[in-house]
Formats: structure tokens, C-alpha cells, sequence
């Protein structure tokens, strides 16, 4: 030391501030909840709820939408439909004969298949008049293989069977006409007919008008009833990705006269359809969940407000022991962050039980997006560190003087 | 020259109201290295604001307080921290443990905010009860104690950062007659084999008699009454 008097701050290389190391800094944070495990559970409960609710509800959106287009995938989405319209003074239209043969000529076009619909009653038996609103159609046997029709019990629709009294179920067809199964060889009446049931199909939910028919052979309806050759419907399988080239090309080339009387649909668009309607309910519960969050982090704020209040004797004491108000703030600001990440991290236990436990039930496989766990986690901490901002602020302001005196 | 641990020079510190009420009112003293001194007064005299003062949680009004020569008014708020985690170590009435930690995080924590690792705290924090004499009780938790223990904790703590003064507030207030010796004993001894610099402030006129130096306060004023130095 000099024997001159320079200011103390420079004579003394003592003289530093008050540090806290990261590590201790997080500890300190962490320590006020150990030391109440009852009050941080409960507390920790109301973001739990909000993070479980929105978690699930993502969870069992996203598992239905991997099943619903898991499945779609296997249906096949590069599945076209071409049917008549409307004529321009509003009659229905019909299919040039040859429409499905013009179609199947298109580069991209891998299969087709055209179905007839045969006016007619459907019932078990001749005693019965009851409207039961199913429909007949004739079908060449190319349909199984273009739209991959599969039976459940029995089998499909032959090529073989094409010139035979023999008949093939759609599986709500089945249902309300009361055959489960083929054991004594159930028959059925179409019209005046009577027909040899052969098969019954599984459900094949791109087609629910083929779920609701009965198929005959396209042959024998043609020999039997002498039906015009137009198809009601054709149904168009295109090369993969090459979907959207075809489709505006399908009404020119099946009706090149009157492309404007030509309908062209995908049927999985209406299946995908589905999950857009769900992402209305979805939206609205991802608000509750989010007001649900916004209530539990008003209970964190409440719960370390009071913690404060009964904590000034810590306080005291830590100001006393050299921490800074910014340490005092950062410590409380941790606490209820932690607090609230541990109630994020219960929620995401919740909703992901939550959401396999109603995926098992539906048969799905459980589908929660990484985004959604790391989200709730982070919205957690966010709303925390937002909670504990008034309370630490609040602790920082204290008096030391006053903080460490007993029974302030 | 050393300069004294700790001097004040015409502190003078008033509380705003209708009449201001001046509870310290021109206060010059100075405590040097190894003494252990009483500040005496009764209640409302002052001292708790003086001792509030010293320990740099208050500001005086006028008037300077200088530590090991530095001058607390001239300290932006986090090199004043700094000082009181360097430089003092505080003994409450009512011992300030936090219940739910172990007794040897207690007095680790004297070292916390000086940013020292946790293991150096913890090998400190270990010789600091060795000390008082608890070497063996640093796992229990201060619910587990007696009075007297917890305070013997309370002083571990106030001393494991070896500050320049210590300062304890009515350090047996809050305990009999038997464990107040104690306590006193080992504060004495601390003064007397380790060198550490101690002000006492009590209202406990027999708690005064067995300090060396003693300062009366009364009406927010100091006087010697024995044993000055200066």
C-alpha cells in the first residue's frame, strides 16, 4: 500500500461484487420447492392440467389423423372417379359408351374399371317389400382389382361368374339384408330374381355407395335384363403424383362432346375432409387447454406472491449474506419457472397417458408430435418465469434492514 | 496504518414522518481489528438502526461509515453486496436457519453469494463447525436442534467467510440463561484465539459486563462507557 490516499476503491483489489455461480443460482431456485413438496405439487397441478388437456388433445388428433391417413395410404389416394352430371338444362347426363375404354387410353391412367346401376329392389326373400335403400350394380370383375376390393367371407365377384345367377354383398348390404355369413347358401331376390350369394366384401370406406349395393355380373345382367352399356360410374387409377395432371383431363377424354356433363371426383378427398372438420373442435380445445394454462400460471403468480411474503425472513437473510437483488429476483424468477416446468412435465405425462390410453382403445397407434411435448414444456417454463416476475420483483424491493428484523 | 475494521463519522440517520424521528443522530465511532465491543441501549434507542448501519442494510442519512477503509457511500449496491459477503458476518436474535436445509448448507451459505464452489464451501463450511463445536451434527436439519445449537450454527455461519466484523443482534435473546453463557463463551473465545473482530449489540446490561469495550447508545447517540481504545 501507498502511503498517498487514492480513492479505497483503487487501493483495495479486495473490493468486488457479490457473485452467485450459475449452478447456485439454479440450486437456489430449486431449493424453496423442495422444502414445500406439498404446496409445489398442488400449485404445479393447475399448469399440469392446462399442459395435460392441450397435449391430449393434440395427441388424439394427431393419432386419428396418422390412422385416418395410414389408412388412406393403403386406399390409395390416386384414385379418380369419373361419373355423369347435369346436362345444361338440368337432366342427368349418361357416359358415352365407350368412356371407359377412352379413358383407360390416357398415358397416366394405370386401371380402370366401370360400374352399372341397375334400377331394382334388393330383399332377402320374395315376402318382403320393405325399402331398405340398397342398389344393384354390374360390374365386370375389373373393379376388384382396380379399386381392390376384398370379401370378407366368401369371394369376390369373378370374371368366371360373370355369366351366373350369383351375387356379391357390400358389407352394409350384408348387414341389412341380416346375412352374416354364407353357411346354408343364403339367397337373395332382385326383383323377380332369385340369386345365389357368393360372397360378402369388406368395408371399404372410399367407396360407401359400393357398401350399400349389391354386385351382379355385368354379363349376365346385360343377357338378363338387357341394361344400355353406359356406366354410372368409372373409377380411374392414375400413376402415383401424377394425380393432379390426370384429373382435369378425365372429363374431355370420357365425354369429349359434352365435357361439361362429367363429374370428376377423388374419393379420399372427401375422407380427408374429415380431418378438417375435426380441426374446428381441436382449435376451440386447445383454447381451453390454453385458458386452463393462463389460470395455473395466475396460481403461480398468487402462490409465490404469498411465498415472498412468508419468505422476508430469508430474504433478510440472504441480503444480509451478500446476495444482490438481482440475485434475490433470478431466485424467485427460477423457483416459479421450475414450478411450472414441473407441472409442464406432469401435464405431458398426463396427456401422453391420457392420449395412449384412448388410442389403445380405438385401435390406433399412439401418436404425439415431438412438437407438442417440447412445446408444452417450453410454454410452461415461459409462463413460470412470466408468473414469477411481480413476486421477484416484489422479493428484490424488500428493505434488507427491515426483512431481517423478527416479527416484522 | 491499518485502518480501523469499521469507523462512522457523524452518521446521521432520520425516518420521514410528522416529525421526522432522528434515530441516529450524529454518531462517531470506530471498532479496530481483534476487539470485541457491547452496544448497550434499550429499546428505541437507536441501536438496531445502528447496527442496520454498520451492516451496510441501511444507508445513513449524513454521515459516513467506512469498512477496512472503504467508504460505503461511494459503493454502487452490487460491490455493497460484495462487501457484506465478504467483509461481515451477521448473528441474528432469532438465528435465521432455513429449516430445510442441512445444517452445513446453512453455514456453506455464508460463502454463497462470493461465488465459492459448493465443495470449498462445503470443506469451509466443515472446519466453521468444527469450530463451534458441531462438527459432527452437519447433516441434521436445524428443526433437529436445540437453541443453543442452532445459534452455535448462526455463528459457524457468520464466520465461515472469515469477514472483518461480525455483527450479532441481540445474540441470545432468544435463549436461557445456561446456553446464553455458552454462546457468549464461544464468541469470547472466537475474539480472544481466533481474532475476530465482534460487536455485540444488546439490551442485556449482563450480557454488556462480560465485553471488554462498551458503548452506550441512548436517544440515537453513542457514548464510551468503557474500555475505548482510541
Amino acid at each position: 500500500m501507498t502511503s498517498t490516499a487514492p480513492t479505497p476503491e483503487a487501493t483495495d483489489v479486495r473490493l468486488r461484487r457479490s457473485r452467485l455461480r450459475p449452478s447456485d443460482r439454479v440450486r437456489t431456485g430449486l431449493g424453496g420447492l423442495a422444502s414445500r413438496p406439498g404446496r409445489t405439487l398442488l400449485t404445479a397441478l393447475g399448469i399440469a392440467i392446462g399442459i395435460a388437456s392441450m397435449v391430449t388433445v393434440v395427441g388424439i388428433s394427431s393419432s386419428s389423423k396418422a390412422d385416418l391417413l395410414a389408412e388412406l395410404d393403403e386406399l390409395g389416394t390416386n384414385l379418380l372417379q369419373v361419373r355423369p352430371g347435369q346436362s345444361l338444362f338440368g337432366d342427368s347426363a349418361t357416359l358415352p359408351p365407350d368412356a371407359d375404354a377412352m379413358v383407360r387410353r390416357v398415358a397416366t391412367v394405370e386401371d380402370t374399371a366401370g360400374i352399372i346401376s341397375i334400377p331394382g329392389d334388393v330383399q332377402r326373400n320374395d315376402h318382403e317389400d320393405e325399402p331398405n335403400g340398397l342398389g344393384i350394380v354390374a360390374t365386370d370383375g375389373r373393379v376388384n382389382d382396380t379399386l381392390g376390393l376384398t370379401a370378407r367371407t366368401g369371394r369376390v365377384l369373378g370374371s368366371s361368374e360373370q355369366h351366373l345367377p350369383v351375387v356379391v354383398l357390400g358389407s352394409l348390404a350384408a348387414e341389412r339384408l341380416g346375412i352374416d355369413d354364407l353357411t346354408g347358401g343364403p339367397t337373395i331376390t332382385l326383383g323377380d330374381d332369385r340369386y345365389q350369394v357368393i360372397g360378402i366384401l369388406d368395408s371399404h370406406p372410399l367407396h360407401p355407395d359400393l357398401d350399400r349395393s349389391v354386385m351382379i355380373g355385368e354379363a349376365w345382367a346385360k343377357q338378363r335384363y338387357g341394361i344400355d352399356p353406359n356406366h354410372s360410374a368409372i373409377y380411374v387409377r392414375v400413376a402415383k403424383d401424377r394425380v393432379e395432371v390426370t384429373r382435369p383431363l378425365l372429363a374431355r377424354t370420357s365425354n369429349p362432346a359434352a365435357p361439361n356433363e362429367v363429374e370428376v371426383s377423388r374419393p379420399s378427398d372427401a375422407l380427408e375432409a374429415q380431418t378438417k372438420v375435426d380441426d374446428n373442435l381441436q382449435n376451440l380445445l386447445l383454447a381451453l387447454g390454453g385458458v386452463a394454462l393462463l389460470v395455473g400460471g395466475v396460481g403461480i403468480a398468487n402462490i409465490m406472491v404469498i411465498s415472498v411474503i412468508e419468505r422476508r425472513a430469508e430474504i433478510g437473510l440472504r441480503r444480509a449474506l451478500g446476495a444482490s437483488r438481482g440475485h434475490i429476483r433470478s431466485q424467485f424468477v427460477i423457483e416459479s419457472a421450475a414450478l411450472s416446468t414441473l407441472g409442464g412435465a406432469l401435464g405431458i405425462a398426463l396427456g401422453v397417458g391420457a392420449t395412449a390410453a384412448y388410442a389403445s382403445s380405438q385401435g390406433w397407434t399412439l401418436s404425439v408430435p415431438a412438437a407438442a411435448l417440447g412445446g408444452g414444456v417450453l410454454a410452461a417454463l415461459a409462463i413460470g418465469a412470466l408468473a414469477g416476475l411481480y413476486p421477484a420483483a416484489k422479493a428484490a424491493r424488500l428493505d434488507p434492514a427491515d426483512a431481517v428484523r423478527p416479527h416484522a | 496504518m491499518t485502518p480501523p475494521v469499521i469507523e462512522l463519522r457523524g452518521v446521521v440517520r432520520t425516518y420521514p414522518g410528522e416529525p421526522p424521528v432522528r434515530a441516529l443522530d450524529g454518531v462517531d465511532l470506530r471498532i479496530d481489528t481483534g476487539e470485541m465491543v457491547a452496544i448497550v441501549g434499550p429499546s428505541g434507542s437507536g441501536k438496531s438502526t445502528l447496527l442496520n448501519v454498520m451492516g451496510t442494510l441501511d444507508r445513513p442519512t449524513e454521515g459516513s461509515v467506512l469498512i477496512d477503509g472503504v467508504d460505503t457511500r461511494r459503493l454502487a449496491e452490487r460491490h455493497l453486496c460484495g462487501l457484506r459477503a465478504t467483509r461481515l458476518g451477521f448473528i441474528f436474535q432469532s438465528f435465521h436457519l432455513l429449516e430445510s436445509a442441512r445444517v452445513i448448507d446453512n453455514v456453506a451459505n455464508g460463502l454463497l453469494y462470493q461465488g465459492v464452489s459448493r465443495r470449498e464451501r462445503e470443506r469451509r463450511a466443515q472446519r466453521a463447525l468444527d469450530l463451534v463445536g458441531l462438527g459432527d451434527r452437519g447433516t441434521t436439519k436445524p428443526p433437529k436442534l436445540s437453541g443453543g445449537q442452532r445459534q452455535r450454527v448462526a455463528i459457524a455461519r457468520a464466520i465461515v467467510a472469515e469477514p472483518s466484523l461480525i455483527l450479532a443482534d441481540e445474540p441470545t435473546g432468544n435463549l436461557d440463561s445456561r446456553t446464553s453463557d455458552d454462546v457468549l463463551g464461544l464468541l469470547d473465545r472466537l475474539n480472544t484465539e481466533l481474532g475476530a473482530t465482534i460487536a455485540i449489540i444488546t439490551h442485556d446490561h449482563e450480557v454488556a459486563e462480560r465485553v471488554p469495550r462498551r458503548i452506550a447508545v441512548h436517544d440515537g447517540r453513542v457514548s464510551e462507557l468503557v474500555g475505548a481504545t482510541a
